[in-house]
């Protein structure tokens, strides 16, 4: 197993991922690791209903991901793992999921946030959750979609504010 | 009360500007809030409306086609809502459910399938210098939305909740893979077609045609590699500029294989 | 001049809000945008020559959630009454000048994304002007407030037609005397290119498994054919 791509998107699985990452990094299977979804019977299937079905799709609490990636289930396959927030990524890779890069997508606007880019909306507990991704060897970067330009994250962060 | 059916033509008239207020921060939710309007109207009265309007701006987008189907769900949840009827699924939730599916399964059928299939189709046409191709186009490819658009938003407020399984039991995902597996097709033979069409035009001999293919499979290459699709134009138009400076010393060559 | 220059702004207006904003019924597709504005100008075959060759260039760049593609409606309708008004102003109906027309658009749709961003980053005061409007009970102000969004959408359309529109009359009169022979040998070539670089790109990024043996094949077939028949 090898993860082609880690990606923080509150939508999780959308057009974007379909249409535009999974060709260009040809994976052949989607792994979302998120509680709320996986709790929810109804809200699982139709995220898994929007996908092709010669594409493998997991959806599943963190831990129990986890418990997947370190059994051999996923041995041979080319994986795209989903979180929706910065607090799940991390949470993740403390409990050993260890993907050494991670992409920012989409993180939408709320209360207390500021704008980092188009898409990416960051208070200031994400803006820490990604600085001890970072310490911990993780290399982050925001790209929307693969015809977007690639750029640290830490380029995108206005002046003044950050820890 | 029930909404007319005056109410949901109005709504749905209205969801043909949906996206009029695109924005980074909520997506179309500001649409959404004017598209459903008339029939929160219908439905709430007084202090109440403005509060239920009020929920409608969050967050929210999915596949323009598919919003419609989304709306009609929602108007049928806020009526039985409304009527006292225990709520099966908070109608926030519904939203924020089928947003997201919704959106990859427009994205691929509409934008990633069917746009290439109708304009290969199409371009047949616009090839042999045919005036009605744009029209060609237009049919073409505007049936299946208009469908989706009319019929998903009369199935979602006749079904509400269950409108969603619809969208799973015809894999529509799988629908999408096919259109693009035709557009291929019909693209290749587009493609076999303009270069047939151009060495027939020059009097070139025509087993040169094949060797478009090696080109075409090395832009595709680049382009699989993120290179951007203005930088392979015009770095093919350059060199098309270039060899058509040693153009007359390339014919004489060609002259001596015509006829083989 | 003027007069093709302005009637080409209205139909930028109405194709450039077609992409977004309203309906989305494709008249914003280059294949229709261009023969459109051409029929209004009177010279419906150079819309539909150069709004072929633009159709597929940029269809794999999918308007996909926040993302946004290069604005090849513009860059068709702009390039073609460049085409047309140049034309008339030179003096020429050659396809060499239309095709430079369409050349020099080209890079230009990249600022089509510069302005749609914009417009896209301007309505979300519109969301909070209309969140306002409604705790005071205002409900047509906050409807109104989603209407004002398409005037944004119309301002970056227009306004990316008449940047290529500047663009190119500053720059394609200069180049033309220089490019003009060279063009003739190589305008039909270019004409061909054009499309199979689309389809390039298409293949290329279309989300299929062994879309390259498929294409391969129906092309090969479709030669064959057409050479045996």
């Amino acid at each position: 197993m090898s993860i082609v791509l880690t990606r923080i998107d509150n939508r999780l699985i959308h057009g974007q991922v379909l249409e535009s990452w999974v060709p260009y990094v040809h994976a052949n299977c989607i792994v979302v690791a998120n509680d709320s979804v996986a709790e929810a019977p109804l809200k699982k299937m139709m995220m898994e209903a929007s996908v092709p079905s010669r594409m493998r799709v997991e959806i599943d609490r963190i831990e129990r991901i986890i418990e997947l990636f370190t059994s051999s289930s996923l041995d041979g396959m080319k994986v795209l793992l989903l979180f929706a927030s910065t607090a799940d990524a991390l949470r993740a890779h403390q409990a050993g999921l260890h993907y050494r890069h991670l992409n920012l997508g989409n993180l939408h606007a709320g209360a207390g946030k500021t704008r980092l880019s188009c898409t990416i909306f960051l208070d200031p507990e994400d803006l820490s959750d990604l600085e001890e991704l970072e310490d911990a060897g993780v290399d982050i970067t925001a790209r929307c979609i693969p015809a977007d330009a690639e750029r640290p994250w830490r380029k995108l962060i206005p002046k003044g504010r950050g820890a | 009360m029930a909404v007319t059916r005056i109410t949901r033509i109005h709504v749905w008239l209205r969801l043909m500007l949906l996206q009029a207020s695109w924005n980074f921060e909520r997506l179309q939710g500001l649409g959404f809030f004017f598209a459903i309007l008339p029939a929160l109207k219908k439905i709430y009265a007084g202090k109440d409306l403005p509060q239920a309007a009020q929920k409608h701006l969050s967050y929210f987008n999915t596949h323009p086609y598919l919003t419609p189907s989304v709306v009609g769900a929602v108007i049928k949840l806020e009526e039985e809502q409304a009527a006292g009827l225990e709520a099966e699924f908070p109608i926030n939730d519904f939203k924020e459910m089928v947003a997201a599916p919704y959106a990859a399964i427009g994205d691929a059928l509409f934008w990633g399938g069917l746009r290439p299939l109708a304009a290969g189709v199409a371009l047949f046409f616009a090839a042999k210098g045919i005036l009605w191709a744009p029209l060609i186009f237009l049919l073409f490819y505007n049936l299946a939305p208009t469908w989706f658009r009319l019929a998903g938003y009369v199935r979602g407020y006749r079904q509400g909740i269950h409108s969603v399984e619809f969208m799973q039991r015809h894999r529509l995902p799988d629908w999408a893979i096919h259109t693009k597996e035709a557009a291929v097709v019909v693209l290749a033979g587009l493609s076999a077609f303009l270069v047939f069409q151009h060495l027939q035009q020059h009097q070139l001999p025509s087993w040169l045609g094949l060797f478009t293919l090696l080109p075409m499979i090395l832009l595709g290459l680049f382009a699989r590699k993120g290179i951007s699709t203005l930088l392979l134009t015009l770095l093919t138009a350059i060199v098309i500029l270039v060899t058509s400076l040693f153009w007359t010393d390339l014919a004489g060559w060609l002259e001596t294989y015509k006829g083989y | 001049m003027s007069v093709e220059l302005f009637s080409g702004a209205l139909i930028a207006l109405l194709c450039g809000l077609d992409r977004t904003a309203a309906f989305q019924v494709m008249i914003s597709r280059p294949l229709v945008a261009g023969p459109l504005v051409a029929w209004v100008l009177g010279e419906p075959l150079i819309g539909l020559q150069l709004g072929m060759l633009v159709e597929l260039l940029w269809l794999a760049r999918l308007p996909v959630g926040a993302a946004i593609p290069p604005d090849d409606t513009q860059v068709a309708i702009a390039g073609t009454v460049l085409a047309v008004s140049l034309g008339r102003v030179l003096e020429t109906s050659a396809i060499e000048l239309q095709l430079l027309c369409l050349l020099v658009a080209l890079p230009f749709g990249k600022f089509g994304q510069f302005f749609d961003r914009f417009a896209r980053q301007y309505n979300i005061r519109l969301v909070h002007q209309a969140e306002a409007a409604l705790l005071e009970g205002q409900l047509r102000k906050a409807e109104w407030q989603h209407l004002r969004g398409l005037l944004t959408f119309a301002l970056a359309a227009v306004g990316t037609y008449a940047v290529i529109i500047g663009g190119g009359l500053l720059v394609v009169p200069v180049l033309w005397p220089l490019i003009e022979k060279s063009l003739v040998h190589s305008v039909s070539w270019l004409q061909l290119a054009l499309p199979l670089v689309g389809v390039a790109v298409i293949l290329g990024t279309i989300n299929v498994s062994r879309a390259l043996t498929l294409f391969c094949a129906s092309f090969g077939m479709a030669f064959l054919l057409m050479w045996l028949v």
